[in-house]
């Protein structure tokens, strides 16, 4: 009986290195978050002509823990990440994923339009429509021509 | 002279985007069926969602696919959109043909039943 199969040595190989890259990229990724002293949750902001768009990565959360509030231009946003009822500390076998309240506030320019802000949520990632205000959108001037 | 040259060396095309692998933080702890496993995967849909068990080896893969508009300028940036992919080896008290898994608000849970013991069985010895 063949105990040692090449094929399937090669592919641990494989595997290993595969492994070895992903742990330098999510070094790399560690120092990057040192650098910008990381906040939960991540966000990504993105520019379109009529909106402003931010996206923020919140597994995890009920739609209902979710708060969403702006005064002041300040966007403040509020969550809970559910921790299974009832689970004693002793019967975790591996716990690396964030839990308890998280809270970020994102100061937001004079050029939006408050009032009609929206977000949505799906898949545990947050999509909060910030609409520039009229005066933000580029309007075209006519020109006239002089004879 | 300098736009000939141009013409005579096209530019090649641009590589294929690279997507980053990231390996999802995950829970595992005990209920008392057996091991419930979490996973965080911001982004990821039941479309975009594989989950496999080989021989005694779990790989989950979840590819990001954040609804972002066509011309959407990046102004700040903290996480990067890419793939989550980690495996687990699993012991042999799962009872793999009963597995089961649902996905929630970008959380995967993958319930991992105990198997039942293996009662001892009492070998009748006779003689000839």
């Amino acid at each position: 009986m063949a105990v040692f199969r090449w094929g399937h040595s090669w592919d641990a190989f494989h595997d290993l290195e595969r492994e070895v890259d992903r742990l330098l990229q999510s070094v790399n990724m560690t120092f990057q978050g040192l650098r910008f002293s990381r906040q939960y949750p991540p966000v990504n902001l993105y520019e379109l002509p009529e909106e402003y768009l931010i996206m923020a990565e919140v597994p995890g959360v009920r739609p209902e823990d979710l708060e969403l509030t702006v005064a002041g231009g300040v966007l403040g946003m509020k969550g809970r990440c559910v921790e299974p009822e009832g689970t004693s500390e002793e019967r975790f076998r591996r716990q690396e994923r964030p839990r308890g309240v998280w809270q970020r506030s994102i100061s937001i320019p004079d050029r939006v339009n408050v009032d009609n802000l929206s977000a949505e949520f799906t898949n545990g990632m947050l999509k909060i429509h910030l609409p520039k205000a009229e005066a933000a959108v580029p309007r075209q001037i006519p020109v006239a021509f002089g004879s | 002279m300098s736009s000939e040259i141009a013409r005579t060396n096209p530019t090649p095309p641009p590589p294929p985007v690279e997507r980053m692998v990231f390996t999802p933080p995950i829970d595992i702890y005990e209920t008392d069926d057996g091991l419930l496993l979490r996973a965080d995967l911001p982004g990821v849909s039941l479309d975009t969602l594989e989950l496999q068990v080989q021989d005694n080896k779990l790989t989950l893969f979840g590819r990001m696919q954040p609804s972002i508009p066509e011309g959407a300028r990046l102004l700040h940036q903290e996480f990067e959109t890419g793939d989550f992919l980690r495996s687990f080896i699993l012991s042999d008290e799962v009872a793999h043909e009963r597995i089961s898994a649902k996905l929630n608000h970008g959380v995967l849970e993958v319930l991992l039943p105990k198997a039942p013991k293996a009662e001892p069985r009492r070998i009748e010895v006779r003689t000839n």
